[in-house]
């Protein structure tokens, strides 16, 4: 028997809202059922009916979903108060037990809007009919009834404060099982408070969804090929998973003093010994021994706007040097040898990516990464035709920033087959990419710089065509 | 870091070298000793994926006799907390990984190794 609870949740990146709840189920492994009709999974809503199994399913969503605020035992809900009235009691079933010797609240409040105080006190006593016995209690009651009231969005006008006050568009009432404990998480890994970060590092809220994305959890091991700053690193070691990041750069992981910038950063939120360790290499020139080794792959590739992408190799059509490059030439940021290196075009490292993935994840495993998109141009295919076989899409949730955004794009390894290390051959990838999809994303930073506008190129082509 | 786990992982990616380029030889060592979380499900996870004889050889490198030369079949609580030990909780800090077969240098330097290929070393 499946009951019906109550999600109220935090008005912000709406599309992560689904993926987050759906890997938090296949983590702790049960169901979650979706309401049927398509207004009642309105992500631009902060509420919705969810059916679990058992409220400890409830508890587990509410402890580990960023975007959880509230989670409730579902009793009734309504145009109108008439109609709440109504539909709770013929739920009374669910509440009975309360009515003996049970300490009680409400909670009266309002989404998109403030009611004022006197009709909070109305709302109150027209749920009387209830008849509980037991006391009321402001500061440890048993149970918490809440109202929540749904009023559109007023975004832009001007008004009074309680102007419209009781247009509202829905009511919703239950019992509060719990306020979500994840959500502060967000404070906790804010960047400012944060001792070691930099100017690419990643927002906290952002980072502990993608966490989330990867199914961290104790026991695991997961991998960031290009950790910068670690960001990703905190909230994945936060959730009981073992660590292991590379960066191309060291300097970003170490920072100027000792300890390494990463490490005086895990200490601060207790995770440096799930830090297993930080090497400096390019992924596309890396030295791990066999593939099939990490739980998951989480990482921000570099896509060229406040840092590109770099591998190893030299620019141009400069020929390589024959004798081999000065080997230990000392620096003073104490990198022995700096090889050169090269611009990393966005969708070659995407396709890269994926097949890296394949390669070094469990059967699966999960791979989740951002991918910078053009708005306007961005269609599914792009991402589709970034997967191979035995990787399939979990999630694909924008983040949008106008006229360009980002997608967090979560992949499954769906395969226990062996494959080869990926070789990484820019050349083959130039000759291939010929006759397949050429996505949006492709030479992003290009098209970022110039404002995303069409090149005169595209114009004159379009013209003659 | 270097963590003795990552070192099992780690074999010499140089072009070219392709056999005898694993295990790296640790070299003028700095090691430090630190607590970490034990979880034996993780260990029993990680066991098929180690190279025994790599790890029970740089264990001795580095001063820790505590592992059997051969894998033992029985994997009881004793033997993970000696395995957990001997992966995680010991730190290499400076020196130096060599390949034994083309005698390439991995520095490390304040616990993270520089695994960079030179640019005639890259395929």
């Amino acid at each position: 028997m499946l009951i019906q609870y109550l999600f109220v949740f935090a008005q912000v990146h709406e599309d992560f809202r689904i993926p987050e709840l759906l890997s938090t189920s296949e983590l702790y492994g049960f169901e979650i059922k979706f309401p049927e009709r398509l207004e009642d999974r309105d992500t631009s809503r902060p509420f919705m009916l969810l059916e679990l199994e058992s409220e400890e399913h409830a508890r587990l969503l509410s402890r580990r979903c960023i975007l959880i605020r509230y989670v409730c035992e579902f009793y009734a809900r309504g145009k109108s108060y008439e109609e709440v009235h109504e539909h709770n009691r013929a739920r009374s079933s669910l509440w009975e037990k309360y009515i003996e010797d049970t300490s009680f609240k409400f909670l009266v409040t309002a989404f998109n809007h403030t009611i004022p105080q006197w009709r909070q006190r109305d709302v109150v006593e027209s749920f009387s009919y209830m008849d509980f016995r037991g006391k009321i209690d402001m500061k440890n009651p048993d149970i918490t009834l809440t109202v929540f009231e749904e009023y559109p969005d007023k975004h832009g006008t001007t008004r009074e404060k309680t102007e419209g006050d009781g247009q509202f568009d829905e009511v919703w009432f239950g019992r509060l099982i719990e306020v979500g404990s994840a959500r502060p998480l967000v404070k906790t890994f804010d960047v400012k408070k944060r001792v070691y970060y930099g100017n690419t590092s990643m927002e906290a809220e952002i980072s502990l969804l993608m966490a989330n994305q990867t199914l961290a959890s104790p026991g695991k091991l997961i991998y960031d090929p290009f950790v910068g700053t670690g960001s990703m690193a905190y909230t994945t070691a936060h959730f009981g998973a073992f660590v292991l990041g590379s960066d191309i750069d060291g300097r970003q992981m170490r920072g100027k003093i000792k300890p390494p910038g990463i490490i005086r950063a895990a200490a601060q939120y207790g995770v440096a010994s799930r830090i297993v360790d930080l090497c400096t290499f390019d992924v596309t020139q890396n030295p791990w021994r066999c593939g099939d080794l990490f739980d998951a792959i989480i990482t921000d590739p570099p896509y060229g706007v406040r840092a590109g992408a770099k591998r190893l190799g030299r620019k141009s059509n400069r020929p390589p040097r024959e004798a081999p490059a000065p080997a230990h030439v000392e620096r003073p940021d104490d990198q022995p040898y700096i090889p050169p290196v090269k611009p990393y075009e966005l969708s070659e490292l995407a396709r890269d990516l994926v097949i890296l993935a394949r390669y070094m994840l469990k059967p699966r495993g999960r791979l989740v990464f951002f991918l910078p998109t053009v708005t306007e141009e961005y269609e599914e295919l792009d991402v589709h035709a970034m997967l191979c076989d035995g990787m399939e899409l979990v999630a694909n949730s924008l983040q949008n920033f106008g006229s360009w955004g980002r997608r967090l794009i979560t992949i499954r390894k769906t395969t226990a087959e062996k494959y080869p290390p990926p070789i990484f051959d820019p050349v083959r990838a130039v000759t291939e990419a010929m006759d397949v999809h050429v996505p949006a994303h492709k030479d992003f930073r290009e098209k970022y710089f110039q404002g995303f506008k069409k090149s005169d190129f595209s114009i004159e082509d379009v013209r003659r065509g | 870091m270097v963590r003795l786990i990552t070192h099992n992982l780690l074999a010499c990616h140089a072009k070219g070298c392709t056999s005898n380029n694993f295990p790296l030889q640790f070299q003028d060592v700095s090691i430090e000793l630190r607590d970490a979380d034990f979880n034996a499900d993780f260990l029993r996870g990680f066991l098929p994926r180690l190279e025994w004889p790599a790890l029970v050889g740089a264990a001795r490198q580095l001063g820790d006799t505590s592992l059997p030369a051969e894998q033992p079949d029985m994997i009881d609580d004793e033997f993970l907390q000696k395995l957990h030990h001997v992966l995680l909780e010991i730190h290499v800090e400076e020196g130096a990984m060599v390949c034994p077969n083309c005698k390439h240098v991995y520095p490390i330097s304040n616990g993270i190794p520089n695994m960079l290929l030179a640019e005639h070393e890259i395929g």
